[in-house]
């Protein structure tokens, strides 16, 4: 019979008041709020039952931002697991100036998103950024190219604007993860004759497994909730094209002045990442514990 | 002894600046004037204020256009809110509806009667018989251009919207936009497409009932006219605010603009030649003359305590900000944009003596008459609803020019599909 120890829960205590108090009242709050037609924030609202919930799940706008919100994250993993694999690679490297590049690169995520937006904006103005003008002169383009001026190239631009901001930190966590591997089985594989590729695939990449497996998980929760870039950048549009999720909620709540609905949309959402999260955890623990 | 003796008056001096700072009534003053030289300017005024009224202390926050919205609401909820805040009419109906704006016919009949407000001034702030803040400024969009390049190109300055597409048309070229208008679902592109509508007749929004009337033939044809001139504007137009349109004009990347004013960016950033800087008022449709007129917002200040000491405190404070000698240099916080909203103001000598507005004296009395023929929608003949704040805060104005001009639907099924998503919006 196993023994309780009570002052193990003595110690985990604190934690545990502190979690229910972060994050199941505010849950619990929201929650709450979704089943009421409250519009705007500090005023009473009436029941409303399940009608916010039915309302939203036949609405295009909802539908519409899920699909740009997965689509956000797909092309976020896909061009910061790029991105970042070629840094880490390249850094785990000997070459002369390593530390000087490996402290260099932190500088995209350590400076605020805010500057960055700033920054981003005027190198792609079509009027006086310095990408156009660049491409212009080596003939590539005729004319300016409009970075946020139309759905698809707005989307593409925003992607590779979060992805240049995030994947050095990305690129970090994998080259910790890089230095652990024992250099002995690189050494042994060169004289089994294998290639730049075959070492990638068959010893690099299964040997962070466990690094891949927190990045694919907490990187896609990150991902999906970014907020600051896209609102800074385009408000969502061009014509909603860029209105993932997390923007919708807060248009929701703060411009169209739609508090319940905005807290159905928070729920709706949650649910999709707690899914997601569960499916996650367990696929990828079976995959683990089979290598 | 002396020793003690001096103690004891530096100890009683203490406690009665501490008793008086303990005692000063605080009053908060937001506003979205957030440039550094606009900042400067009011807190000038404030410490001016502050010195002159021992028993207050007024300090100001600097808040932002894009998040007032959302920020404003939530503050009062909180119990955070300030004592002042200053906002544009479509702002002020949501404020009053939650009991947060205060009514001041009163204080506004009284400075009133001392420097004539401008009736136009008035009418976007009185509904369901009160008037819900002090105007403080008036600011009137109208086109910018260089009088030089308009005379390269051989063309005059337009007066009605075929002169407009042809000049457009003949300034566009390689590296230049005809004309700079934003396609953003912003405030900037409410406004720019709100001037066209009302120079076809199109400036009222809502039926005296309430109802919309947005979707109707003088609204379809600003949307047609602003389709056709937007090919004319620059690739990434969809994400302008106000300032990448004057980044635009200063650069001499666009031939024209519409815009509250140019003048500070054009004399800092650009050649500050104001014999070249040339302004006319929004072409009007053709053969709609009487309706010629543009957008404008006057600014105002909405009172947010109930708190009597609050509240006069407040008052002092706007009263000072009106008086001549205030009023010039306090709307000259960014000369040449914001325009007076009384007759006293309009005659204030620190106003007309600011360096700046002297260089452009010419320009400032254009746009100083654009603005009396300048209107707001939702706030035209006495038909104002508290809707309409749902439909500015939304910027539905232009979500609906987007139909158009994002997503290539003609004019007639934008504005069919604008006002019914203004109708959901505000049910």
């Amino acid at each position: 019979m196993k023994k309780i120890n009570n002052e193990g829960w003595l110690f985990v205590l604190p934690l545990l008041l502190w979690l229910i108090l972060s994050i199941c009242f505010p849950l619990y709050i929201a929650i709450d709020l979704s089943f009421y037609n409250v519009k705007i924030i500090g005023t009473e609202g009436q029941f409303y039952g399940i009608k916010n919930y039915i309302k939203i799940l036949n609405s295009s706008k909802f539908w519409s931002a899920l699909n740009n919100s997965l689509f956000w994250v797909i092309g976020n993993a896909l061009a910061q697991t790029f991105f970042a694999f070629l840094i880490a690679l390249t850094l785990n490297k000997k070459f002369k100036g390593r530390n000087i590049a490996t402290n260099w690169i932190i500088l995209s995520f350590i400076i605020p998103t805010v500057v960055i937006v700033v920054i981003w904006k005027l190198m792609l103005s079509s009027s006086s950024g310095i990408v156009s003008s660049t491409l212009i002169n080596i003939n590539l383009i005729n004319k300016p190219i409009g970075f946020f001026g139309s759905p698809n190239i707005a989307f593409i631009s925003l992607i590779l604007i979060n992805s240049w901001r995030w994947s050095p930190f990305l690129a970090l966590i994998i080259l910790s993860g890089l230095k652990s591997i024992n250099r002995e089985i690189y050494d042994a594989s060169k004289i089994d004759g294998t290639n730049i590729f075959t070492e990638f695939w068959y010893i690099t990449f299964p040997n962070l497994k466990n690094v891949l497996f927190v990045l694919g998980l907490v990187g896609t929760l990150l991902s999906f909730n970014v907020f600051d870039i896209i609102w800074l950048i385009t408000k969502g549009g061009p014509s909603n094209a860029t209105t993932t999720l997390p923007l919708l909620i807060y248009e929701t709540a703060f411009t169209k002045f739609r508090l319940s609905q905005a807290a159905s949309l928070s729920v709706i959402t949650s649910i999709i990442l707690l899914t997601y999260s569960i499916i996650f955890i367990k696929f990828m623990s079976e995959k683990k514990e089979d290598a | 002894m002396k020793i003690l003796i001096r103690g004891f008056i530096a100890l009683s001096t203490f406690s009665l600046i501490s008793l008086s700072t303990l005692a000063a009534t605080s009053v908060t003053f937001w506003h979205m004037e957030g440039v550094p030289h606009r900042v400067d300017r009011i807190q000038t005024l404030i410490d001016e204020f502050n010195a002159a009224n021992p028993g207050i202390e007024v300090k100001q926050e600097v808040q932002n256009w894009g998040e007032i919205y959302a920020k404003a609401p939530a503050s009062v909820a909180a119990g955070t809110s300030p004592e002042i805040l200053v906002g544009i009419p479509d702002f002020t109906p949501i404020l009053a509806e939650m009991g947060a704006a205060q009514p001041v016919e009163d204080f506004v009949a009284e400075l009133d009667a001392k420097y004539k407000f401008y009736q136009k001034a008035l009418d976007q702030y009185t509904y369901n018989g009160h008037t819900w803040a002090v105007p403080l400024w008036n600011m009137a969009i109208s086109i910018w251009y260089r009088k030089s390049e308009f005379e390269n190109a051989g063309i005059s300055p337009p007066t009605t919207w075929s002169e407009l597409k042809a000049a457009a048309k003949a300034l566009t070229k390689d590296g230049v936009y005809g004309i700079g208008l934003p396609g953003n679902k912003q405030l900037y592109t409410d406004q720019t497409i709100y001037s066209f509508m009302v120079n076809s007749g199109a400036s009222e929004i809502y039926n005296s009932d309430g109802s919309l009337r947005f979707d109707n033939a003088g609204t379809v044809s600003a949307y047609e006219v602003y389709k056709d001139l937007y090919q004319y504007s620059a690739p990434d137009a969809a994400n302008w605010t106000w300032g990448e349109a004057e980044a635009c004009f200063a650069s001499k990347a666009c031939a024209m603009i519409l815009q509250f004013t140019v003048i500070t960016t054009y004399d800092s950033q650009a050649e500050g030649d104001a014999n070249d800087l040339g302004v006319i008022q929004i072409p009007y449709a053709d053969g709609m003359a009487d309706s010629a007129g543009t957008v404008s917002y006057v600014n105002s200040a909405m009172i947010m305590t109930e708190d009597s000491e609050k509240m006069e405190a407040s008052k002092k404070f706007l009263s000072f900000l009106m008086e001549p000698g205030n009023y010039g240099r306090f709307i000259n916080m960014e000369p040449g944009l914001f325009l007076p909203i009384t007759e006293e103001g309009s005659k204030d000598r620190t106003y007309w003596n600011d360096p700046m507005v002297v260089k452009y004296k010419p320009q400032i009395k254009t746009m100083l008459d654009n603005s009396t023929r300048g209107s707001l929608f939702g706030f035209t003949n006495g038909n104002t609803f508290t809707s309409i704040s749902s439909i500015s805060a939304q910027n539905l104005l232009s979500q609906t020019l987007q139909l158009a001009i994002i997503d290539g639907k003609d004019a007639a099924t934008a504005v069919s599909e604008g006002q019914s998503i203004m109708n959901e919006a505000i049910e």
